[in-house]
């Protein structure tokens, strides 16, 4: 997450609009009918994480009544090793789930969007599957395939005993990836590929300076999108995962599955907090950055 | 099921001062350390076990006598660790199945045979858990705990109904008393099974007819029951959502020792109940026979039963263990219950894969209507 | 318009060989195994015979499953409009706002699903339990208002009675909101941000309201990624079981949670396969509709 964090906003942060300073027409944040809106939803979202964050500093085990406040649960859960272990699998899981799934996704989007070949409508309904199948069923088809058809070797060293658990993490991420970067491009206009490609523009060159800028919305949220699948997948992680691979979400549910601990709340909170300083360092330096980069 | 609840701070902390057993000193993560990352020089054995379920020094005391790392990874329930190994084994030494779940491992072959040799210590274990029902002779496995379902209830809302002891499974099955105030456990076996026991049968060998009787019954219950829980029946209880509820006697044990929970208590229904035991055992492929028997055996040492007792607070069949308990641990009623109660409850033996998909079947019948 | 992949083979080659590979590889393989056991039977608790068996479907498509598939894509289906709903406008926001704005609310939409699932649900229950938050604060207001009440000299308003906000499918219904609005709000935001503005001024220049221009401007632009937001949004919605587990009454299970207990308590893998793929090949049709229909509309356009 810390990674994501600092890799994201860069990219969030490269608009190409100069902020405004007068309210323009079309700066609906300024409106109040948008505000209230966006408030409300953020009071919703965060409600139930304040809870829990304050619970995390309560006494008692149980997050039922406030008891007294303390950091005992901050020292168990730095102290808990297995629970750093797995929270450090579930970020590089992560890590490279997001990264080949862009990948993936914005091909398999440039693909059919640009292109009309055989069997079109066959690829398209594959490419939705992932996102069709219930979870329990592909964590059962990555357990026999990793079982019976390509056995992952035991005992491999770190990190690459996290190649299967990585590999059924793309397959379900990537196409959601696809879906919306396919979303952002049709609004691209075809003309200014034409354009480039007669001012003598290669190929590559085309899709590099003229169509990957205008997906770049599409990959952030894709990249998002991937980033966050991957690091609350429970089943189909739990499925492909050996004694020496957990990852935070299979170490939370055997933890959590019957009640709720304040040091996992206290886990959480450092999670969070984490995010939004290394956010809002990455926009800082965004900021001190020239900004003359991918116009 | 119902594992791991007993561990955390303040509640852990508050049974055993009211036992008046010395509070342990050393942080849980202390006895994970040896295993964080996997290994580490030396042999290893993988054990897979429920949340919060082992002593807190166990681990790294087994390290220290043998040299062999253990690494703990956790399951949540039965199902989950059968539907993990049904494929093979990804490296598992030592596994913690229930009762039910040894026969049916067993019978998949997906156990290994123990060596009774290399076990020792099955002589601390008490005559009753020395054989076993659904493991006969102990072919495939050592007990390690043994729990049992019942009635956790808030004492002002039976006061106020004119109730003393909810002590019949009438209250949660069939009755209008605690109308939305009850909670269920979402276990289709356990719910049918215990509505047999409620009826007058067996939990074993419930009759066609009658499965069909206790189907309708619950459908009549169902709209007074506000959740089928997933084992968290003792949440719903202390935040006030529920009055009465299907639970595990630790579940309830932990509850009643955390603060403010004099307001709550237990009881085994007068027909009886069902017994769970969590036993011990090797699945076929485990990379480390040898550790993993050595671990099984250290496990049924007194010494280091006792001290899982401590922590964990379940009902231990471990003889040895048992007699360096206190007597507060020994006499309380919520974890043993009296003998007369437990001479009229059974284990749920496993019945074949047929029986369980029917029982499932009811449950979606149940739930859909 | 579309290129045929023989004007540019080696620009197809280089575009389609990674994804088609991997989907192939990694997933329709390991999928096909599952389909087969959805044509097999148990022959023993760990052994399946793959017969070419129809058995599991015809007992998937009996009533009592149907019943559950139906209510499930109710309750999917309300979900999705409820995201979208909401979504659209926070979308609509985070598109027209400041670039560093932009980059804040995208966080703060997105952070809370960087906190696990389970903790997750387990803090909205603690917000909507009986005696949460929301009962609190509600309850702050009842006896205040009922104290202004009777200052003014009317009746006292009784007791205040907690709502029942879980354990049933309103409880669901939130819940899944609540985990699915991130589906909803990415592919809007990704279709709404840097759209061409001069439509929506001449629209607001003309005359036009800004609900009118959003209306007839922006939602006909922003269509594919409303799409997209539905389809991520309602087939996961579809998909829940953790949700309708602990936050649902006793009559809130979807299939998903029937699926479930298939693949783990009922140890009956061809039934569960054989559920799932019905999920599966419903949604395979209404997407290979959806496509004839687009690139016959694109075709004529």
């Amino acid at each position: 997450m810390a990674d994501q964090g600092l890799t994201s906003v860069p990219f969030l942060g490269g608009g190409k609009r100069p902020p405004k300073e007068k309210p323009g027409p079309l700066e609906y944040l300024r409106r109040w009918p948008l505000r209230v809106i966006v408030g409300a939803t953020l009071v919703f979202l965060y409600l139930p994480l304040i809870t829990l964050m304050v619970f995390s500093f309560n006494t008692s085990r149980r997050n039922v009544v406030w008891q007294g406040f303390t950091f005992d649960w901050y020292e168990k859960a730095f102290n808990n090793e297995s629970l750093l272990q797995a929270f450090v699998n579930s970020l590089t899981i992560a890590f490279f789930c997001t990264v080949i799934s862009v990948i993936l996704g914005a091909l398999s989007a440039v693909m059919l969007w640009r292109f009309r070949f055989p069997g079109k409508t066959v690829v398209e309904g594959s490419m939705a599957l992932p996102i069709v199948v219930p979870e329990i069923c592909m964590g059962v088809a990555m357990l026999v395939f990793f079982a019976r058809v390509m056995p992952w070797p035991m005992g491999m060293p770190w990190p690459l005993n996290l190649g299967a658990i990585t590999i059924a993490h793309i397959s379900f991420a990537f196409p959601f990836v696809a879906t919306v970067v396919r979303a952002r491009l049709a609004s691209f206009n075809r003309e200014l590929e034409e354009a480039a490609k007669d001012l003598g523009a290669s190929e590559w060159r085309t899709f590099w300076d003229v169509l990957v800028p205008h997906m770049q919305p599409g990959l952030i949220a894709g990249a998002l999108l991937a980033f966050t699948l991957s690091l609350d997948d429970f089943v189909i992680t739990f499925f492909t995962a050996g004694p020496d691979t957990i990852t935070f979400p299979v170490k939370v549910y055997s933890m959590l599955r019957f009640s709720v601990t304040p040091e996992v709340n206290a886990a959480s909170t450092i999670l969070i907090v984490v995010t939004v300083i290394l956010t809002a360092v990455g926009l800082q330096m965004q900021n001190n950055e020239p900004k003359d980069k991918k116009a | 099921m119902a594992k791991g609840k007993y561990l955390g701070g303040a509640s852990r902390r508050s049974i055993l001062q009211q036992f008046g057993a010395a509070a342990v000193g050393i942080s849980f993560a202390g006895g994970l350390s040896a295993c964080g990352g996997g290994g580490g020089g030396g042999p290893t054995v993988n054990f897979y076990n429920w949340d919060t379920y082992i002593g807190p020094t166990t681990l790294d005391d087994f390290k220290e006598a043998t040299g062999t790392n253990v690494n703990m990874s956790l399951f949540a329930t039965n199902d989950e660790l059968f539907a993990r190994l049904r494929a093979g084994n990804p490296g598992f030494d030592v596994i913690v199945p229930s009762n039910e779940f040894v026969t049916r491992m067993s019978q998949a072959q997906m156990l290994q045979e123990l060596d009774h040799a290399k076990i020792p210590n099955i002589a601390n274990l008490l005559p009753e858990f020395q054989d076993a029902s659904f493991d006969p002779g102990r072919r495939y496995s050592m007990p390690y705990t043994w729990l049992v379902l019942g009635i956790g209830y808030n004492k002002d809302a039976m006061r106020a109904k004119g109730i003393t002891v909810p002590d019949s499974w009438k209250y949660l099955f069939d009755d209008a008393t605690f109308n939305q105030k009850i909670a269920l456990l979402s276990e289709s076996a356990d719910l049918i099974r215990l509505s047999a026991k409620y009826l007058g049968h067996s939990v074993n060998g419930i009759p066609p007819a009658m499965l069909t009787q206790i189907e309708q019954m619950l459908i009549r219950q169902k709209p007074r029951v506000k959740q089928f829980h997933s084992d968290n029946g003792q949440d719903l209880l202390a935040s006030g959502e529920v009055d009465i509820v299907l639970e595990y006697n630790g579940d309830i044990a932990q509850l009643m020792a955390s603060e403010g929970g004099d307001k709550f208590d237990f009881v085994v229904p007068k027909e009886g109940t069902l017994i769970n035991s969590d036993c011990l055992c090797i699945p076929v492929g485990a990379p480390n026979v040898d550790g993993a028997h050595a671990f099984i055996n250290y496990l049924l040492d007194g010494e280091a039963g006792k001290k899982i007792t401590e922590e964990i607070l379940y009902p231990t069949p471990n003889r040895a263990a048992r007699d360096l308990m206190p007597d507060s641990y020994k006499n309380n009623p919520v974890i043993f219950p009296s003998a007369d109660l437990i001479a009229k409850s059974e284990y749920g033996a496993f019945e074949g894969d047929e029986k369980s998909r029917q029982y499932e079947e009811i449950f979606t019948r149940i739930s859909a209507a | 318009m579309e290129q045929t992949w023989r004007q540019a083979k080696a620009a197809f080659a280089a575009i389609a060989v990674p994804p088609i590979a991997w989907l192939f590889l990694f997933f329709l393989v390991p999928l096909a195994v599952v389909w087969g056991y959805s044509l097999g039977e148990n022959t023993g608790p760990v052994t399946i015979d793959v017969t070419g068996t129809f058995a599991n479907y015809m007992r998937a498509v009996e009533p009592l499953y149907l019943e559950i598939f139906g209510k499930s894509l109710i309750v999917a289906g309300l979900t999705t409009l409820l995201c979208l709903i909401v979504g659209f406008p926070v979308a609509l926001a985070i598109a027209f706002a400041s670039p560093k704005t932009k980059a804040w609310l995208l966080l703060l939409i997105m952070l809370p699903f960087w906190t696990n699932l389970l903790i997750r649900t387990f803090a909205l229950i603690a917000v909507l339990r009986e005696n949460g938050y929301v009962n609190a604060i509600l309850e702050w207001f009842w006896n205040n208002g009922s104290g202004v009440m009777t200052m003014v000299g009317l009746q006292p308003l009784g007791d205040f009675e907690p709502l029942t906000l879980l354990y049933n499918n309103t409880a669901v219904v939130i819940g899944l909101v609540y985990v699915h609005l991130p589906f909803m709000v990415l592919p809007l935001y990704s279709a709404l941000d840097r759209m061409d503005r001069s439509l929506m001024e001449a629209s607001l220049d003309l005359g036009a309201g800004h609900l009118r221009t959003i209306w007839s401007v922006v939602v006909p632009l922003a269509a594919p990624g409303i799409a997209s937001g539905v389809l991520i949004t309602f087939i996961p919605a579809l998909g829940a079981y953790l949700t309708p587990d602990l936050l649902g009454g006793t009559d809130s299970q979807m299939i998903a949670n029937v699926i479930e207990r298939q693949f783990k308590r009922a140890n009956d893998w061809p039934f569960g396969a054989a559920l799932s793929f019905l999920l599966m090949y419903l949604t395979f049709i209404a997407i290979a509709v959806q496509a004839f229909v687009q690139r016959k509309s694109e075709r004529r356009g």
